[in-house]
C-alpha cells in the first residue's frame, strides 16, 4: 500500500510537466483557434537556449527570465505576424498545416543556428537540486528542485490562466478573436493586438515548459519534447481541448498512471518496453473514440468571411486553351524523351537519388489522395509506407516470395491498415482525424515496427530487388530498376489522376466542402472515406516497398512517426491538389538530399544530422507560405508565371464572370 | 452637421467592383434606407462606411473626419456601429458576454446601467443571458445583435438587412428596437432589399443599382424607382 | 392507398429542451405543404429529422408506408431531397459538377471502379440529363460557371437542381426565398411551381415570406414552440389568432 502511494506521489511532478504543456495547448487552442503541434518544438528551443545560456555563464534565474519573458514572447509575436495572422479564421486546415510546419522545421532551425546536438541538462532556475527529504509512511520521498519548481509553476499558471480567460478585459476578446477578428474589430477592439497578445502568452507558456523540462534529461533532445507533447495532447483531450482544470487533472493522472505501471511491471519484460511509452497514445485513442467533446471539435466558419476577396483562379484556368491543347498532345513525347535523356547521361549516385525520389513520389501521391482530395490531414501515411515495406521484406526474405508479389501483398496489408484506421475516422472530421492518425503512427512506431517478426529487428532486413526477364536490377545505381520504379510511379499517378478528375474526385471534394450538402445529394460519405483511406494507405505501402527495394534494405526506423508530419508538410507545401505536386515534392526531397552531400564537411561537424535538417528546412520553409497559398507554392509560382506570360490573352470566361459578394 | 459623406466612391473585392462612383451626404440625426436588388453594392456601401472594405478611389468622411487609413476598431470607437449582414454575434460567447464586448469591459456604474438597460430590451431573454448565443434561434440572435449595437451608444448606426431570415413577428421586434434609437443625435442607415418595414422608420431613401445611385430622396418616391429597376432586370 | 409521407407523433429534444413535440401530419404524392412559424419553432429541426440528419426521440416517419434508412445519404437515394436555409454548395465546383455529383450518387456510380474503367470521364447521357434539369431551373447557360460566384437567387437554383436530378418523391425546401429581393423570389416561386408541374414532386416548404407560402403551398401547417398549432388552407391558418401572435406579429 505505502509502496503504491510512493509510486503515486513520486510521479506527481512528472505529471505536472504533462499538465503544464497540456495547459499551454488548451490556452493556445482557446485563445488563438490553433491547435499548436509546434508547442513541443517551441519548448525544445526554449530549453536548449536556456541550457546554452546557463553553460555560457549566465545566472540560471536570469537565463530563465530572459528565455520565458523576453525571447519566447518575441518568438510568439513573430509567429503571429509572419504566419498565423495571415490565415483566415475559417481555414482550419491551414492552421493545422502551419503548426505542423513549426513542429517539423523549428528543431532543425535550432540545431543549425544554436548548433547544439549534445547539450547537458542545466539545473532548475529555482531551488537547490537536492532538497531535504520528506518521509511519507515508510518510504522516503525525494523531491528535487526542478520537480518543486515545476509543481509550483503549474499551480500558478493554472490559477492565473483560469482567472485570465474569464476576465472581460483579457479573456473575452481573446475568445471572441478566435471566432471572428473582423467582428471583434466592429466592436471597437483591436483584434490584431489581441491575437498578438494571445500568441505571445501561448509561446511564453511553451518557453516556461521548456525551461522547466530541460533539467530533467541529458542530452536535451527534440524527441523527448515530442513525447511530452503527445502525452500532453492526451491530457488536454480529457477536457476536450477546452477545460484548463481537466487538462491539469489529465496531465497529473497520466504521469501518475505511467509511474505506477512502470513501478509494478518488471523492467526487462516486453510490456515495459512497449506498453509504458505507448500508454498516452492508447489513452488519446480511447478519448478520441469515446469523448463526445472531441467529436464536436468542428470548425466554425467566420460569420464575416463574405468580406474577404474571392480566391484566385488556378494556374490552369489562366492558361489559354490552345496552349493547353499543345501541351496535351505532346506531353508523352516530351516526358519520354526527357526521361530517356536524363537516365542515359546521369551519373551513378544521382541515379540512386532519382530512384529514391520516385519512391518518395509514390508515397507522396497517397497524401495527394487523402489530403488534397479528401481534405483529411493524415499523419499516418509514413507509417503505412513502413507497413508496406516491412510486409514486403518479411515475405521476400523469410518466405521466399518473389519480391514484386511481396510488394503487392505489402500494399494490400497497408491498405487494410488504412481501412481499419478509417473506421474510427468515419465519425470524425478535421483536427480529431489528424490526432487519430498521429496516435496510430506513434502506436505503429512503438508496438508494431520494433517487433522483430514485423520490423526485422534492430538491423532490419536486406530487401532483394526483382529478377525479371533476366535483367540485373541489383546494383544500387541500376538504370533498369529506376525505369521499373518510374513505371510504377506512372501507373499510380494515372490512378490518382483519374480519380482526381472523375466521379470520385467530385464527390470527395463535395464531401470535403459541405458534408451535409453532399449527403443531401445522396453521396455516401462512409463508403468514400473507407475507400480513400484504403487506397491511400495501399499507395503509401507500394511507395514504402519501392523505397526499401531502392535502399536494398528495410529497417524499423525508416518510417518513424516524425516522417508522417514531415511528408505531409512537404507535400502540402509544394502542392497537394495536383499529381505534379506530389511528384515534384518527391524528386525535390531526394535530389536536395543528394545535392547536400556535396557540402564541404567544414560546414558542420555532424554532416548527417545537418543534411537531414537542411533538407527538411529547405522544403518546409515553404510551409510558411501555405497560409497565403493553400494551393501550394509551386502552383502559386505557376500562376504568377502564367499571369506574366499570358497577360495579352484575355482571362477565361469563368474568371471574367466572377463576382464577389456585395 | 454632416455625419456620413461619400464623394465619388469606388470600391470592390478583388476584380469585382461593387461601388462605381457613389456620392451621398447624410446629416446627423437622419434615418436613411439604402435600397436595391441583391448584388448592387448596398452591403459594400455600409462596409466602406465602417472601414471593413477599403475604397479604391473617392473620399469617405464619417463624423467630419476621413476614414482613409483608419482601422475598423478606431472607427467603432468613434461611434460608427455596424450590425453586419447575417448573425453579427459571437456564437461561442454568451448573450451577456456579447453585450460586454459592445459596452466595454470596465465595471463602472455607467456600464452596469447600460447592461441592465440592454437586458431589459431583451424581454424574456434576460433570464437566458448566460446561454451561448449560438443556441438561440435566428430571430433571438438578431435581436441581441441589435440591442448590443444600441447599447454601444452609436452616433452612426449601420444595420445591414436586420430582418433577414426572420419571421414577421421577430422582424417587428428588431425594427421596434431600431426605432428606439431614433433621436436627434443618432444617424440611422438601414440596408434592405424591399421597402416594407423601413418605410415607417426612414423618411429618406437611397436606391442603388450596379454600384451607382439611382435615386436619392423621400422614401415615398423610392417605390416606383425600385419597381422600375426590378422590371428592367427581369427582361 | 397509403400516403407519400406519414409523420406520426414525432418528438425531438436537445439537452432536455423539447424542440419538436408530438408533431403528426401526412402528405400525399405531388402535394405541397407550407410549414410556418416563428424562428426557433422547430421547423428546421423537423426537416433535419425527416432528412435523417438528426435521429428522432420518439414517433415514426414513413415514406410510402415504409420505414426509412437512418443515414441522410441513403434517404436521399430513397427519394427525399432537400435545400438549405444557408446554401450548402461545393466550393469551387461548377454548376454542372453539382448536378453531376448528385446524379452519379443516385445511380450508385460513385464507385471509383467506374473512374478507373472510364478514365474519369462522364457519359454524354449523364451530361444531357443534368443539362435538362439545369434548363428546368433556368441555369442552362451557366453550367460551366463556378457555383459560388453566382447571385444568391441562382445559388438557390443550383441547390434545387442538385436536389431534383435524382428524381425525388419529396422535396424539403428550407426558406428558399430568404435573402432574395422581390424579383428573385418571384423567379424562384415560378421555378418551384414549374418543377412541381413537370416532375410531380411533393414539396414541403418552410418560409417566412407570406407571398411565397401562398403561391406554392396547397395546405399550411403552423408551428410554435415545437408543436403544431394550426393546420388547413393558407387563409384559415394565417387568420388563426395564435398564429397571428406568434408568427405574424402586428404586420398581419
Amino acid at each position: 500500500m505505502s509502496e503504491f502511494f510512493s509510486f503515486v506521489l513520486q510521479n506527481v511532478p512528472w505529471g505536472c510537466t504533462f499538465a503544464l504543456v497540456a495547459v499551454g495547448l488548451v490556452l493556445t487552442y482557446r485563445a488563438t483557434g490553433v491547435f499548436n503541434f509546434g508547442f513541443g518544438a517551441e519548448a525544445y528551443a526554449a530549453g536548449l537556449i536556456y541550457a546554452e545560456l546557463y553553460w555560457h555563464g549566465v545566472d540560471r534565474l536570469w537565463a530563465a527570465i530572459l528565455v520565458v519573458v523576453v525571447i519566447a514572447p518575441l518568438f510568439g509575436a513573430l509567429l503571429d505576424w509572419g504566419l498565423f495572422s495571415r490565415i483566415p479564421p475559417g481555414n482550419s486546415m491551414a492552421k493545422i498545416v502551419t503548426s505542423l510546419g513549426v513542429m517539423v522545421v523549428l528543431p532543425s532551425v535550432v540545431q543549425i543556428f544554436v548548433g547544439a546536438t549534445n547539450v547537458s541538462a542545466p539545473p532548475a532556475p529555482l531551488f537547490n537540486e537536492y532538497l531535504p527529504v520528506w518521509h511519507i509512511g515508510s518510504g522516503p520521498l525525494f523531491v528535487s528542485g526542478s520537480e518543486l519548481t515545476t509543481m509550483l509553476a503549474t499551480a500558478i499558471v493554472l490559477i492565473v490562466l483560469m482567472l485570465g480567460l474569464r476576465s472581460r478585459r483579457f479573456g473575452l476578446p481573446m475568445r471572441a478573436a478566435v471566432e471572428s477578428p473582423k467582428l471583434l474589430e466592429l466592436m471597437g477592439v483591436n483584434a490584431k493586438r489581441v491575437s498578438r497578445g494571445s500568441w505571445m502568452l501561448a509561446t511564453m507558456l511553451a518557453g516556461l515548459a521548456g525551461v522547466l523540462f530541460a533539467p530533467t534529461e541529458t542530452p536535451i533532445s527534440a524527441n523527448n519534447y515530442s513525447v511530452i507533447l503527445v502525452a500532453a495532447i492526451a491530457a488536454a483531450a480529457l477536457g476536450a481541448l477546452r477545460s484548463l482544470p481537466l487538462a491539469v487533472v489529465g496531465g497529473v493522472a497520466l504521469g501518475v498512471v505511467q509511474g505506477v505501471v512502470q513501478g509494478y511491471v518488471a523492467s526487462d519484460s516486453v510490456w515495459y518496453q512497449a506498453l509504458v511509452p505507448s500508454l498516452p497514445f492508447f489513452i488519446l485513442l480511447v478519448l478520441l473514440l469515446v469523448h463526445p467533446g472531441m467529436r464536436r471539435l468542428e470548425n466554425r466558419n467566420d460569420p464575416m468571411s463574405g468580406v474577404e476577396p474571392p480566391a484566385p483562379p488556378p494556374a490552369l484556368a489562366l492558361r489559354p486553351p490552345h496552349i493547353n491543347r499543345v501541351i496535351h498532345r505532346f506531353r508523352w513525347l516530351v516526358l519520354g524523351t526527357v526521361t530517356l535523356v536524363v537516365i542515359t547521361f546521369t551519373p551513378g549516385p544521382w541515379i540512386a537519388a532519382l530512384t529514391i525520389g520516385a519512391s518518395f513520389s509514390v508515397i507522396f501521391l497517397s497524401i495527394t489522395l487523402i489530403t488534397g482530395l479528401a481534405g483529411q490531414l493524415s499523419l499516418a501515411q509514413a507509417a503505412f509506407a513502413g507497413v508496406g515495406a516491412a510486409t514486403t521484406a518479411q515475405l521476400a526474405v523469410n518466405e521466399n516470395v518473389p519480391v514484386l508479389i511481396a510488394a503487392v501483398a505489402g500494399a494490400v496489408v497497408a491498405g487494410l491498415g488504412g481501412w481499419v484506421a478509417s473506421l474510427p475516422a468515419l465519425r470524425l472530421r478535421g483536427l480529431p482525424v489528424t490526432l487519430l492518425t498521429l496516435c496510430l503512427a506513434l502506436l505503429a512506431d512503438n508496438l508494431i515496427f520494433p517487433t522483430s517478426w514485423i520490423g526485422g529487428g534492430d538491423n532490419g532486413l536486406n530487401v532483394p530487388r526483382p529478377h525479371i526477364f533476366g535483367i540485373d536490377f541489383t546494383a544500387v545505381d541500376s538504370k533498369p530498376f529506376l525505369l521499373l520504379v518510374l513505371a510504377v510511379l506512372l501507373a499510380v499517378s494515372g490512378v490518382v489522376h483519374v480519380l482526381l478528375r472523375g466521379t470520385t474526385g467530385r464527390a470527395l471534394a463535395a464531401v470535403h466542402v459541405s458534408p451535409v450538402g453532399a449527403a443531401s445529394a445522396g453521396v455516401s460519405v462512409r463508403r468514400l472515406t473507407m475507400f480513400v483511406f484504403f487506397l491511400s494507405a495501399a499507395i503509401a505501402g507500394i511507395g514504402g516497398s519501392l523505397f526499401a527495394m531502392s535502399y536494398l534494405q528495410e529497417s524499423p526506423s525508416d518510417f518513424n512517426w516524425f516522417f508522417g508530419p514531415t511528408f505531409l508538410v512537404i507535400v502540402v507545401t509544394v502542392g497537394a491538389t495536383t499529381v505534379e505536386g506530389a511528384i515534384e515534392a518527391g524528386f525535390g526531397y531526394a535530389l536536395i538530399a543528394q545535392a547536400l552531400t556535396y557540402l564541404p564537411s567544414t560546414v558542420s561537424t555532424n554532416t548527417n544530422a545537418t543534411q537531414g535538417a537542411l533538407t527538411v528546412l529547405i522544403l518546409s520553409v515553404g510551409a510558411f507560405t501555405y497560409a497565403t497559398h493553400p494551393e501550394g507554392i509551386v502552383e502559386a509560382v505557376k500562376r504568377s508565371l502564367a499571369r506574366t506570360v499570358f497577360r495579352a490573352v484575355p482571362a477565361n470566361p469563368a474568371e471574367r464572370r466572377t463576382r464577389g459578394v456585395s | 452637421m454632416t455625419s456620413l459623406e461619400f464623394i465619388d466612391v469606388h470600391a470592390g473585392y478583388g476584380p469585382y467592383r461593387a461601388l462605381n462612383g457613389v456620392s451621398v451626404k447624410i446629416t446627423e440625426g437622419e434615418s436613411v434606407a439604402i435600397l436595391g436588388a441583391n448584388g448592387v453594392g448596398k452591403s459594400t456601401f455600409v462596409r466602406v462606411a465602417s472601414g471593413l472594405v477599403a475604397t479604391t478611389s473617392g473620399v469617405v468622411t464619417v463624423l467630419g473626419r476621413s476614414v482613409a487609413g483608419v482601422s475598423v476598431h478606431e472607427l467603432a470607437r468613434r461611434g460608427i456601429v455596424h450590425i453586419p449582414e447575417g448573425v453579427g454575434l459571437f456564437s461561442d460567447l454568451s448573450i451577456e458576454e456579447n453585450l460586454f464586448l459592445r459596452i466595454g469591459a470596465h465595471r463602472s456604474p455607467d456600464n452596469r446601467e447600460r447592461l441592465s438597460a440592454a437586458l431589459d430590451m431583451l424581454g424574456p431573454l434576460r433570464d437566458r443571458r448566460r446561454v451561448k448565443a449560438g443556441q438561440l434561434s435566428g430571430g433571438q440572435q438578431r435581436l441581441v445583435a441589435v440591442v448590443g449595437a444600441i447599447a454601444a451608444r452609436p452616433r452612426v448606426l449601420l444595420a445591414d438587412e436586420p430582418a433577414l431570415g426572420l419571421s414577421p413577428a421577430a422582424a417587428d421586434d428588431v425594427y421596434g428596437a431600431l426605432a428606439a434609437t431614433k433621436d436627434p443625435l443618432t444617424t440611422l442607415v438601414i440596408v434592405e432589399t424591399r421597402l416594407g418595414r423601413v418605410e415607417s422608420l426612414c423618411d429618406r431613401s437611397v436606391v442603388l443599382d450596379m454600384g451607382t445611385v439611382m435615386y436619392d430622396g423621400l422614401t415615398t418616391g423610392a417605390e416606383d424607382v425600385l419597381t422600375g429597376l426590378l422590371h428592367r432586370t427581369s427582361e | 392507398m397509403s400516403h407519400l409521407l406519414e409523420v406520426d407523433d414525432v418528438s425531438k429534444s436537445f439537452g432536455g429542451h423539447a424542440v419538436v413535440r408530438h408533431v403528426s401530419f401526412v402528405l400525399d404524392a405531388g402535394a405541397s405543404l407550407g410549414l410556418v412559424g416563428s424562428n426557433g419553432a422547430g421547423k428546421t429541426t423537423l426537416f433535419r429529422c425527416i432528412a435523417g440528419e438528426l435521429p428522432i426521440d420518439s414517433g415514426s416517419i414513413l415514406l410510402d408506408g415504409d420505414a426509412l434508412p437512418s443515414r441522410p445519404d441513403a434517404r436521399a437515394r430513397r427519394g427525399i431531397a432537400r435545400t438549405f436555409q444557408i446554401v450548402e454548395l461545393f466550393g469551387g465546383q461548377t454548376v454542372l459538377d453539382h448536378v453531376l455529383v448528385a446524379l452519379q450518387a443516385h445511380q450508385g456510380h460513385q464507385g471509383p471502379w467506374r473512374d478507373l474503367v472510364h478514365g474519369g470521364r462522364t457519359s454524354s447521357g449523364e451530361r444531357e440529363r443534368c443539362m435538362g434539369i439545369l434548363a428546368l431551373v433556368g441555369l442552362a447557360d451557366r453550367a460551366e460557371t463556378p457555383a459560388t460566384t453566382l447571385s444568391l437567387g441562382d445559388r438557390r437554383a443550383v441547390e434545387l437542381a442538385r436536389a431534383l436530378v435524382g428524381e425525388p418523391r419529396l422535396l424539403l425546401a428550407d426558406e428558399p426565398s430568404s435573402g432574395l429581393d422581390g424579383e428573385e423570389s418571384r423567379i424562384l416561386i415560378h421555378i418551384l411551381n414549374r418543377v412541381r408541374k413537370e416532375t410531380g414532386v411533393a414539396v414541403i416548404l418552410v418560409d417566412h415570406d407570406l407571398g411565397t407560402v401562398k403561391a406554392v403551398a396547397d395546405t399550411v401547417i403552423a408551428m410554435d414552440a415545437g408543436a403544431v398549432i394550426a393546420a388547413g388552407t393558407y387563409e384559415t391558418v394565417v387568420s388563426n389568432p395564435q398564429v397571428m401572435s406568434s408568427w405574424l406579429g402586428q404586420s398581419s
